[in-house]
């Protein structure tokens, strides 16, 4: 049944179909721009994001009492 | 009858130049197949690692522990396609490329490895170039898991993610092209010889990640004032077993993914260097590398299941630069002393030079890779090499050794130093004693189970409650843990 499909002239059409461009094209470089660009995006967040999460609970936890030194917090109970 | 369907018969019978369209893509569809399969087992090496990891944490710890593994994926993998690939591609003559016998095996490799070329997308007439590029994309995840589990329980998620993609995308891939290449200067001029990658995977990781040790210091409570080591206890030791099980198990992707296949041209397999070897062969070794490692690993640290298991994956490294040459005896023997070495050194890491690295990877992985180059040169000397067939020797294995050594090192060391600098390298030292995990997902992965005392073991052998101890060392260190040697200076 494959046989009766024209894949060779099928190929042809497709081979250099790139969404928004063939390679080297226009398309492609704004898209490999795009792309790049993001992914730095994606570091700098991964950075901010956690740094902001960190010291919020650092500070949380300071100001707790949490973390205070045993022998003085028993010292000022006794 | 018969010679009226004589002619009918020559029709249907294809040319010679039919059949060979037909083979040739045929061998063309094997080959992706073939890379396909090993992309999807090497997955298990990050599934093993995540479990591996994940199981030695605390369980205050697990999922910052997990989600590490996890977005190695999300990191390494864009900047490997943006630029990591075509380091791969474009850098193995290395610089000056003036007098270098590199010749040119792949006309145009350079250019197909540019994110934007033919090559890197859908393209019917090249099968190849895409499972290829994800064969290597997952060694370069394994890199990343490699170092990931010596910084758990103190490193910023994001501290690591820049460190593991500047390692996975540039380190590894740079040493790859030099010397895991069959046009690399390393073993086109010296004939350096890692044939299943002890050294540019391991070994560059291993001193990748002993860099940021340095930098990153030991978790809280970890050294004792007087400088000796103190053991946490993983929270789940039968899924870091497991996970040491599952990276055994997508090894064996990994070493077929090291090879070459060519289903038309006799053996039918070379090594990444382009010199002839078999699948079985090298499957043969890393199987005989495990039960040599398990056996070292078991006598060295006298029965410890840890280093036992880890063990059969120093084993299995270290004699994997030669596991296209070496015979299985010799396979044998080499990992057995493999494992032992593994056991030595991280208890010299740990111990000697005071470096907290939470599974072993830097003796594991790093001190065996270096070791199995080492062993190429003493027991392969005189195999020929490459394209050039240069001779393996031990000069040429020292040199890789030499080059690599700065190259993995440096990079982690001053990359953790700037970011050390910058505040960003490690958790605050609150967040550490209180657990990653309620820092940065606000709460605790295991809802259902009563929360226990945490475990920590002096250095004579007793189990203690660890609160009062990680508490009087945060404080020893006024919050700011350092290196047990200063916390010493400054009980004294």
């Amino acid at each position: 049944m494959f046989d009766a499909f024209p894949f060779s002239e099928w190929g042809e059409d497709i081979a250099d179909f790139w969404t928004f461009g063939g390679h080297n094209s226009t398309g492609t470089w704004i898209m490999t721009v795009l792309g790049f660009t993001v992914m730095l995006v994606a570091f700098w967040g991964f950075v901010i994001l956690e740094n902001r999460k960190l010291t919020a609970q650092a500070d949380r936890l300071k100001a707790s009492g949490a973390l205070n030194r045993p022998s003085a917090t028993t010292g000022s109970g006794a | 009858m018969i010679s009226s369907l004589i002619p009918t018969w020559l029709a249907q019978t294809p040319t010679i130049e039919e059949v060979d369209a037909k083979v040739a893509l045929d061998t063309q569809i094997l080959t992706e197949q073939f890379y396909f399969w090993t992309v999807v087992i090497m997955w298990l090496i990050h599934v093993g690692f995540m479990a591996y990891e994940g199981g030695a944490s605390r369980r205050k710890n697990l999922m910052s522990t997990a989600m590490k593994n996890i977005l190695t994926i999300a990191v390494v993998t864009p900047t490997f396609y943006y630029f990591g690939w075509y380091i791969y591609g474009c850098f193995q003559e290395g610089w000056p490329k003036s007098g270098h016998a590199s010749p040119d095996v792949f006309p145009g490799f350079c250019g197909a490895t540019a994110p934007w070329s033919a090559a890197m997308g859908p393209n019917l007439q090249d099968h190849v170039s895409a499972v290829f590029f994800l064969a290597f994309l997952l060694f370069s995840w394994t890199t990343g898991s490699i170092m990931s589990g010596a910084v758990i329980e103190r490193i910023r998620l994001s501290a690591y993610l820049i460190l593991t993609a500047i390692l996975g995308s540039v380190v590894w891939i740079m040493d790859a092209a030099w010397g895991w290449s069959s046009g690399g200067w390393l073993t086109t001029r010296f004939g350096f010889h890692d044939a299943i990658a002890s050294l540019v995977v391991h070994g560059v990781a291993g001193a990748f990640a002993f860099g940021v040790l340095l930098n990153l210091g030991p978790r809280i409570g970890k050294y004792t004032a007087d400088g000796l080591a103190r053991s946490f206890r993983g929270h789940n030791t039968h899924l870091t077993l497991m996970g040491l099980m599952l990276i055994f198990t997508g090894f064996y992707g990994f070493y077929a993914a090291c090879l070459v296949i060519q289903s038309t041209i006799f053996p039918g397999w070379l090594n990444i260097y382009g010199s002839p070897t078999t699948l079985g062969a090298i499957a043969f070794v890393i199987t005989i590398g495990f039960a040599g490692g398990f056996t070292g690993g078991w006598f060295a640290s006298k029965g410890d299941p840890f280093w036992t298991l880890s063990g059969g994956l120093a084993g299995v490294i270290a004699v994997s630069a030669g596991a296209d040459v070496y015979h299985p005896s010799l396979a044998y023997l080499l990992s057995i002393s493999g494992g032992m070495v593994a056991v030595w050194s991280g208890g010299y890491i740990e111990k000697k030079l005071r470096i907290d690295d939470a599974v072993g990877a830097v003796a594991v992985h790093g001190v065996c890779g270096f070791y199995g180059v080492f062993l190429v040169g003493i027991f392969a000397g005189g195999y020929p090499t490459g394209v050039n067939n240069i001779e393996s020797s031990f000069g040429g294995q020292l040199m890789g050794m030499m080059a690599f050594l700065p190259l993995a090192f440096l990079p982690g060391y001053v990359v953790s130093w700037i970011l050390k600098k910058m505040n960003l390298l490690r958790v605050p030292a609150e967040v550490e004693l209180e657990g990653l995990d309620l820092a940065e997902f606000g709460q605790d992965f295991y809802p259902e189970f009563e929360r226990v005392p945490e475990i920590i073991i002096e250095p004579d052998g007793r189990e203690v409650d660890s609160a009062p101890v990680l508490l009087d060392a945060y404080w020893q260190t006024n919050g700011r843990p350092t290196a047990p040697a200063a916390v010493g200076e400054e009980r004294s």
